[in-house]
């Protein structure tokens, strides 16, 4: 074996024995409960960048895509039925025009990748949602996100939310719009909402509130986040940059989680 | 057939073994991180004390302008002990907040909001004199609960709503636009709501969590925890205020 071969075989090793090893971290941390819904506000690519000279306007952004696939797979493994990813905000379309351009440029080759994926079924049974202000897309990016919510409905694994042109003050005001405007058209029932009426029509109405948030970047905001649908989940920071989570910041955010589950419980009891 | 019996019932044997070290392994794991909390912990109360005590310079001089208004959220169990947050508020008064939103899910501290406007010097309530006519040696305070949070916006929809219905034109059946963050902020107006945002909210309870904080108002509002109520520290709340007059609100652009 020359020493090409003999690379390449240490590194499938190291690989597989990296594999068991996480594996068994994972066993190990299911013996306790597990968040049923975890959002990200993935902070800090920009920062990535700057920190690592990367001269492109996108190259934080393309780190940061190869972290959302690590994320998700690991997510996969622990069994999390729910993860929400807080792509791109709706305030975030106030930059500079050439990085909104870059970054939709962006998101649109990784989504014709992922339907690729999904085509050949190599998507490990992913549902993909886009959730957010979807009008503000380009007419592309739109279809593209469309397409891939299509070609994934079936899927009955992880539920990946992806929040795109999206914020709580515009979610609450597009849910009181539909709401008023299905109560108009339900001439039967009393013309007087509900918050069910409301939440009913919020973007987020396709899955529970998020058990925990973890927000990269070591800022401790939510930036206009799902702040209504998170007022009994455990909000946790970590200072890596979003490129840099990797697996031991998420089982930690999960233990983290673990220790407070009864307190969590107990306060979604009493309310 | 016999054959098998044995092989299942050892292989459920080891099944068994399996789980139990699994959960050993897992228990080991939350001891190392609790012993790890109450050293982090300790720490954390020896440089609260330092803080306390004028021994680390930085906090000596706080930039208390750039805290225009201040929420602090209190888990029920705490909320029910008024004396501790009547002491917080004194401190928030020498550190020279201006005004301070208080919050708990059932409405304790509301209920108690005589009391504790009369045992925290020159304290009014927001509610009373607005937010732009705070005298400058005053503290303005004001009780936020649960009701605040999405039943007010229910309200608030409700008014536009109404507002909707009545514009309807009778040949189309689409009404005017009343959907806009601006109408809903007057509409929260008239049913009794602030829509100020705080700059910082401070979380006295076992978890970072706002606890049902008005979502509305929650947008850009720093969330730091300080943990319990009980065991709070005057070095810590300096510590956070100090770190929150170094952050740089980039409004996601």
């Amino acid at each position: 074996m020359n020493t090409r071969e003999e690379v390449g075989e240490f590194s499938k090793l190291f690989n597989g024995f990296m594999t068991l090893m996480r594996r068994f971290i994972f066993k190990v941390l299911c013996v306790g409960p597990i968040p049923n819904h975890i959002s990200f506000i993935m902070d800090g690519n920009r920062r990535f960048a700057k920190k690592h000279n990367l001269q492109d306007l996108d190259a934080g952004h393309r780190a940061g895509f190869v972290s959302v696939t690590h994320v998700l797979q690991y997510c996969q493994e622990i069994g999390v039925p729910y993860v929400t990813l807080y792509a791109f905000g709706h305030d975030n379309f106030r930059r500079e025009p050439e990085e909104v351009k870059c970054v939709m440029d962006l998101m649109l080759e990784k989504i014709e990748l992922t339907i690729d994926q999904a085509i050949s079924g190599n998507l490990n049974n992913l549902k993909v949602i886009f959730i957010g202000d979807l009008n503000m897309l380009n007419e592309r990016l739109k279809a593209a996100a469309q397409r891939l919510m299509e070609v994934t409905e079936e899927n009955r694994g992880l539920m990946v939310v992806v929040c795109v042109a999206y914020s709580t003050s515009h979610e609450i005001v597009h849910a009181i719009r539909e709401s008023c405007v299905k109560k108009c058209g339900d001439g039967d029932s009393p013309q007087v909402l509900e918050v069910s009426d409301i939440e009913e029509c919020m973007y987020t109405s396709i899955v529970p509130d998020p058990a925990l948030v973890i927000r990269t970047g070591g800022r401790d905001r939510l930036s206009n986040f799902m702040t209504w649908q998170t007022s009994k989940s455990l909000l946790h920071t970590t200072v890596a940059l979003w490129p840099e989570l990797g697996l031991w910041h998420l089982v930690w955010a999960i233990l983290k989680f673990q220790r407070m589950q009864n307190y969590l419980q107990k306060k979604q009891e009493l309310d | 057939m016999d054959f098998n019996d044995p092989m299942l019932a050892l292989s459920s044997w080891i099944g068994q073994i399996g789980d139990f070290g699994l959960d050993l392994v897992w228990r080991f794991i939350h001891i190392v991180v609790t012993l790890w909390h109450i050293v982090s912990g300790i720490f954390e109360s020896v440089e609260s004390y330092a803080i306390s005590l004028g021994l680390i310079q930085k906090y000596s001089s706080i930039d208390i302008e750039k805290l225009k208004c201040l929420a602090v959220v209190v888990d029920i169990e705490a909320a029910r002990d008024v004396s501790k947050v009547i002491e917080l508020l004194q401190w928030l008064t020498t550190i020279g907040v201006k005004q301070v939103g208080l919050f708990d899910s059932q409405g304790l501290l509301k209920k108690s909001k005589d009391m504790i406007l009369e045992m925290v010097p020159r304290s009014v309530l927001l509610q009373e004199t607005g937010e732009k006519h705070i005298s400058p040696d005053r503290i303005a305070l004001e009780f936020i609960s649960s009701s605040d949070n999405k039943e007010a916006v229910v309200k608030a929809a409700n008014i536009l709503l109404e507002k909707y219905l009545k514009s309807i034109h009778p040949e189309n059946g689409v009404g005017e636009n009343v959907f806009t963050e601006s109408h809903l902020n007057e509409a929260l107006r008239v049913v009794g709501e602030s829509v100020h945002v705080p700059d910082l909210l401070l979380v006295y309870g076992p978890v970072r969590s706002h606890l049902g904080f008005p979502a509305w108002r929650l947008r850009y509002t720093e969330i730091v925890h300080m943990g319990s109520l009980k065991y709070m520290r005057y070095g810590s709340l300096l510590k956070a205020i100090h770190k929150f007059t170094g952050v740089r609100q980039n409004y996601g652009v």
